[in-house]
């Protein structure tokens, strides 16, 4: 392990442990203070030296500044979106939960409008306030409040949960790491070009040039107008003229079958939440007058 | 033509959906109410969608966001159907505790975890000042027997 991967390792272990200190008990005691602060504690830590690791270099910073406010709306709308996550999984009271997943929604909903798919951040936020409104509604209908209930004061294996899910989450920052810039030079040297992530852009650009006509023909659809975030003149699209623009065009079929997901779901829905006939053989059929 | 989400703002981005992914799987596997297994599992999701907005900029079409469009419907597909299953089990158990449904496994599946431990239905409640106990009230008098009303009995 070189000390490159150590400092990520590092962290990732910091947030673990203090994720774990977090979340309720394996048997459902009562954890004191001191464990939430020492759990809090380190947790924080983890979250700021993650946060702090995903600082890019600002090598690509123009003159007026546009990058630094990006830069920093991205970090404010990352770190909410983290904090709240971690809040959303440890809150005892579901309420809390809800809330705190709201907050989740609200700021991805902010890194989807820096990453220029408005349409999308206004999409999840109509779907998803419905979505929370409704889980708002059944956890008063259903949940005991504030946290009472056995089965919200208890975790289930918390400790092989919080190594597997973090196993995870090191290995996906040990692979993302590797990703850097891509040196200068590269376009001209064959064997370095596919070393790194290039965009798909230049990527069928270089082929297109090099490539037999087989290729060529191939790569035609890359380049129609629909599929480009950019029209002709390279100049930006707007998002949901193009997105449309590119859904009804080339996702056609897409489009249908989501619609049949959708028609699906509704018609199972109704069905699962409707038990009119029980669907056992052992158990009587309930009589007209139960309904 | 220069575009402002550089590999490095594409790693960032990355990173923090693999974060929120991590997190809401550690959400689902480890919490006992239902409703919340059912919020991680939407927060994985959103870890997904950003990571796939961002590959879709990068990569300079639209192939990300319309997946994230179909990742939108099958969240809203699996918030209907679980919505629904979640009433029906409450129905039957009356309670949220994904623990009571064990008997849903495979009847060959080993159990990793002892049930005692899993379920920990019978520990005591020892109130510890801290973050987690509960003002206890003392009932002032005798609650009065009232009559059940049609509209409060539970629809069976």
């Amino acid at each position: 392990m070189t000390t490159g991967s150590l400092l990520p390792t590092l962290i990732i272990l910091l947030g673990a442990i203090g994720v774990y200190l977090l979340l309720p008990h394996r048997l459902g005691r009562a954890k004191p203070r001191s464990v939430h602060v020492a759990g809090a504690t380190l947790t924080a830590l983890g979250f700021l030296g993650f946060l702090f690791s995903i600082m890019a270099p600002p090598t690509t910073a123009n003159p007026d500044g546009h990058y630094y406010i990006a830069a920093a709306f991205f970090y404010a709308f990352s770190a909410f979106a983290l904090g709240s996550a971690v809040m959303t999984i440890v809150s005892r009271n579901p309420i809390h939960s809800a809330l705190w997943f709201a907050a989740v929604v609200l700021s991805s909903a902010g890194l989807f409008l820096l990453a220029g798919a408005q349409f999308l951040a206004a999409g999840t936020v109509i779907v998803y306030a419905g979505a929370i409104i409704v889980m708002f509604l059944f956890v008063i209908m259903l949940a005991q409040m504030e946290g009472r209930a056995i089965y919200d004061r208890s975790a289930r294996s918390p400790g092989t949960a919080v190594f597997t899910c973090f196993l995870i989450l090191w290995s996906l920052v040990y692979c993302l790491g590797s990703l850097a810039s891509r040196p200068e030079g590269v376009d001209e040297d064959p064997a370095l070009f596919n070393q790194k992530l290039t965009p798909g852009r230049e990527l069928a650009e270089h082929y297109r040039l090099d490539g037999d006509h087989s290729v060529k023909i191939a790569l035609d659809r890359v380049f129609r107008t629909t599929s480009a975030d950019r029209d002709a003149e390279g100049l930006a699209k707007p998002d949901v003229a193009g997105l449309g623009e590119s859904l009804y065009t080339d996702h056609l079929v897409t489009v249908e079958l989501a619609g049949s997901l959708l028609f699906a779901a509704l018609i199972a829905a109704i069905v699962i939440a409707n038990p009119k006939r029980s669907l056992r053989s052992g158990e009587p059929e309930p009589t007209p007058s139960d309904a | 033509m220069t575009d402002l989400l550089t590999i490095d703002y594409l790693r960032d981005y990355l990173l923090v959906g693999a974060a929120l992914f991590a997190l809401g799987m550690l959400g689902f596997l480890s919490r006992r109410n239902l409703i919340v297994m059912f919020l991680s599992a939407e927060m994985m999701l959103q870890g997904t969608a950003l990571s796939l907005i961002a590959l879709s900029r990068y990569h300079g079409n639209w192939t990300g966001q319309i997946f994230t469009i179909i990742i939108l419907t099958v969240a809203a597909c699996e918030a209907a159907i679980a919505l629904a299953l979640i009433m029906i089990l409450y129905d039957r158990r009356a309670s949220l505790d994904i623990t009571l449904w064990r008997e849903l496994r495979e009847e060959a599946a080993p159990d990793l975890v002892p049930i005692e431990v899993e379920a920990a239905e019978a520990e005591p409640v020892e109130p510890i000042e801290g973050p987690e106990t509960y003002p206890q009230l003392t009932p002032a008098g005798v609650e009065p027997e009232h009559p059940i009303q049609p509209w409060t009995e539970r629809r069976r």
